[in-house]
């Protein structure tokens, strides 16, 4: 897993509070199991929804499955919610929001990966714009596996979390699920940029690409300019006066 | 009279349009067509279409010289629309050494992000477009991933 946010030990707000009620030391069992089963049945929902899975979430919480009957109810919102449902294709671009998003979560929060594009990119992991699952970004708890998965596979997804989060309160502790090895389909088959086993000639590839005919990234047209790096100094002359004839002919 | 035979003459189109192949015309008369459409009455700018072809040696047939080989160049179509009862689509392509193709945007208001589009993912600049920025890829990114010499690859951290 590539995030770590250490052990996230499950604790209601109002346990302290009410442990240190006059009179209440003996109904302790009974707090417990009312903090427990509302803590359990009101697992609220924030729909991280990018794509066809979306859909069928949108079923599950519709009457044949119906997530309300547990306390799931899907809120549009991050701050009111206690699990995110990442139901899509999570674009590099969208990767970052999700993060934002997750991050405004107050805790307790718990994250469920639906579907393959969300566990592991399924068949666009080795697209350049698609991160290969999820749990590289945010920690994930509940895998559910399908494309889409079925509403009831939902249903059950969120049943495991339930477990978990009982066992996390009798002090079992709360092992997150192991990603799912379908089809030996984990990561991709490209090495990325960045990583020491990736052939450098695919970078040189994508530098030549990118100061093609001086456009791109290396100009100062778009927002950010980056430095222009490893390219020689002619070349980047080139490049600059190419950039620089253009805007003075536009 | 289509707008086909209204602008053959003036634009050495071919004697039939074809829906496979739209005619091919010179950049230097890629706004006056565009005008001279809309004049027609094709107002609605459907889309535009950037293509990069790598360079490429063509095979030679048997016991023939090998024919040169084609240089790298561009393909930019643009389709346009007249809108109405008998509404009928316009598409033509204009083919470029360098990525530069003037902006359609003084005509077509709706060319912006179709253009920035093609910029962000071909690479061809639309000289006069007053705003040329990324449109999909991250603002930070590196290159042009629809050119085919584009390593298909993402950045390694945090998304491998
Ligand atoms: S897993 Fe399948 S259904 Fe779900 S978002 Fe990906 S492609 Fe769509």
């Amino acid at each position: 897993m590539a995030v770590d946010e250490g052990s996230r030990n499950y604790e209601h707000p109002a346990y302290d509070y009410m442990e240190r009620m006059p009179g209440l030391s003996l109904a302790m069992t009974t707090v417990d199991k009312v903090l427990e089963w509302s803590a359990t049945n009101s697992l609220w929902i924030f729909p991280m929804a990018t794509s066809c899975c979306a859909i069928e979430f949108i079923s599950s919480a519709a009457a044949r499955v119906d997530i309300d009957q547990i306390g799931s109810v899907v809120r549009p919102t991050p701050r009111h919610c206690d699990v995110m449902i990442v139901a899509g294709t999570i674009t590099v671009k969208m990767a970052p929001r999700v993060k934002k998003l997750w991050e405004q979560m107050p805790e307790p929060k718990w994250c469920i990966a639906m579907g393959s594009c969300a566990i592991s990119g399924d068949f666009y992991r080795d697209i350049y714009s698609v991160v290969p699952g999820i749990d590289t970004v945010v920690p994930v708890d509940v895998y559910i596996p399908g494309c889409p998965p079925n509403a009831d596979q939902v249903l059950h997804g969120l049943e495991r979390l339930q477990a978990m989060i009982r066992s996390d309160r009798a002090g079992g502790g709360m092992p997150r699920e192991e990603r799912p090895e379908t089809a030996k389909m984990i990561n991709p088959e490209n090495r990325r940029v960045g990583d020491p086993e990736r052939d450098p000639s695919l970078t040189d590839a994508q530098h030549d690409a990118s100061r093609n005919l001086g456009v791109g990234a290396n100009s100062d047209r778009t927002r950010d300019a980056r430095p222009i790096g490893d390219i020689a100094e002619d070349e980047a002359a080139d490049v600059r006066g190419s950039v620089d004839d253009l805007e003075e002919g536009a | 009279m289509s707008a086909w035979e209204a602008l053959r003459e003036r634009f050495d189109l071919p004697e039939e349009p074809s829906a496979e192949e739209p005619p091919v015309i010179d950049v230097s008369r890629h706004v006056e067509m565009a005008a001279a459409l809309k004049e027609f009455g094709f107002t609605m700018y459907v889309t535009v279409c950037a293509t990069h072809f790598p360079e490429e040696a063509p095979k030679a047939k048997k016991g023939e010289d090998p024919p040169p080989p084609i240089p790298e160049h561009w393909e930019v179509a643009t389709v346009l629309r007249r809108p109405g009862a008998r509404s009928e689509t316009f598409a033509w392509r204009v083919s470029v050494e360098r990525p530069v193709v003037p902006t359609l945007f003084p005509l077509f208001a709706g060319a912006d992000w179709q253009e920035r589009e093609q910029y962000d993912l071909v690479g061809v600049i639309f000289e006069g477009h007053p705003d040329l920025r990324r449109l999909m890829m991250p603002e930070d990114w590196d290159g042009h991933p629809l050119r085919k010499d584009y390593a298909i690859d993402t950045r390694v951290h945090p998304w491998r």
